[in-house]
């Protein structure tokens, strides 16, 4: 499978999904206006990777700052990888990286902690 | 008719503390550029940061939602118009917003408004909790999270004021204020 990759703007995020090595990441801003334009080729792309069950995914989650559209499909791509470990015996690991001292990003990633059933690692930089 | 004075203006928004003022479409390029500007405030990151998350929520109200639209060539369809200034006091940042809307849509948005503002900080985070994971709503492209995520940013109520404008649509104005201290 083709691994994915998007390059990175002032509101796009630098997303690198690897097939291959089963990690994905996302780094960056995000505040297109139009995210469910923006982000319908990443859906495609994972739901066609997490077809094959047994993976273990690595998530690197580095953003530093994305608007209240973007945290909905950041929700719906972590509720993917959720149905992938309970359906398909996946096995996937969320590193959620902030910032020091940016206490919002760190409580962003304890809300989507509490919302999905994933391993979470809280990690500053 | 009296001509419009720059200099009269610039006067006005020094007096007001008026960093930024922006009238018109609000494209993806103009919000590209709001971001630049407000990185270099002069406070603590995470203040910046909220101040521009407030901002871009309200721009992409104005985007989205103005009953006022206008055709941008670059983005190949109709934009809405409205304007966004930051103003500040000794305290706070107050960032504002105005745009049209159509006079029926008042009521509700009043509505969640008061509602929004009336929850603890507790149940404010339930409620935006529970309104990201409901499905988005049809032809609508915004999260419905943007009053929500500005009453949590700014820790302080969203204040909404509504003018006629003419027969059909309200000039609808919408501030928050930012607290300077974390």
């Amino acid at each position: 499978m083709e691994n994915f990759h998007i390059d990175g703007s002032t509101y796009i995020p630098r997303i690198d999904f690897n097939a291959q090595t089963g990690v994905l990441e996302l780094e960056g801003e995000s505040y297109h206006e139009y995210t469910t334009e923006f982000f319908g080729p990443i859906f495609s792309w994972l739901e066609d990777y997490l077809e094959a069950p047994g993976k273990e995914i690595t998530l690197n989650f580095k953003m530093s700052y994305f608007n209240t559209s973007s945290s909905r499909r950041f929700l719906e791509i972590l509720t993917m990888l959720e149905d992938y470990q309970n359906d398909k015996e996946g096995k996937v690991t969320v590193n959620w990286y902030y910032e020091e001292n940016d206490v919002d990003m760190l409580e962003s990633g304890e809300e989507y902690a509490d919302d999905v059933e994933l391993s979470f690692n809280l990690l500053p930089y | 008719m009296e001509h419009f004075s720059v200099k009269t203006f610039k006067q006005q928004l020094s007096a007001r503390k008026i960093s930024l003022a922006f009238q018109g479409i609000f494209s993806q390029d103009v919000l590209a550029l709001i971001g630049k500007s407000l990185r270099n405030t002069p406070e603590s990151r995470v203040i910046a940061k909220r101040l521009f998350a407030i901002v871009i929520e309200m721009a992409q109200n104005i985007h989205h939602y103005s009953a006022e639209k206008q055709y941008s060539e670059k983005d190949g369809r109709d934009i809405g118009v409205g304007i966004v200034a930051i103003a500040e006091d000794d305290d706070h940042y107050i960032i504002t917003s105005g745009n049209c809307i159509i006079k029926t849509e008042v009521p509700p948005l009043i509505e969640r408004a008061n509602y929004i503002n009336g929850l603890s900080p507790d149940k404010l985070k339930q409620f935006y909790r529970e309104q990201r994971k409901a499905p988005q709503r049809e032809g609508k492209p915004g999260a419905n999270l943007g009053f929500i995520d500005m009453v949590r940013k700014s820790g302080n109520p969203i204040e909404i004021n509504i003018k006629d404008y003419d027969e059909t649509r309200s000039f609808f104005i919408l501030s928050v204020k930012v607290n300077k201290e974390l």
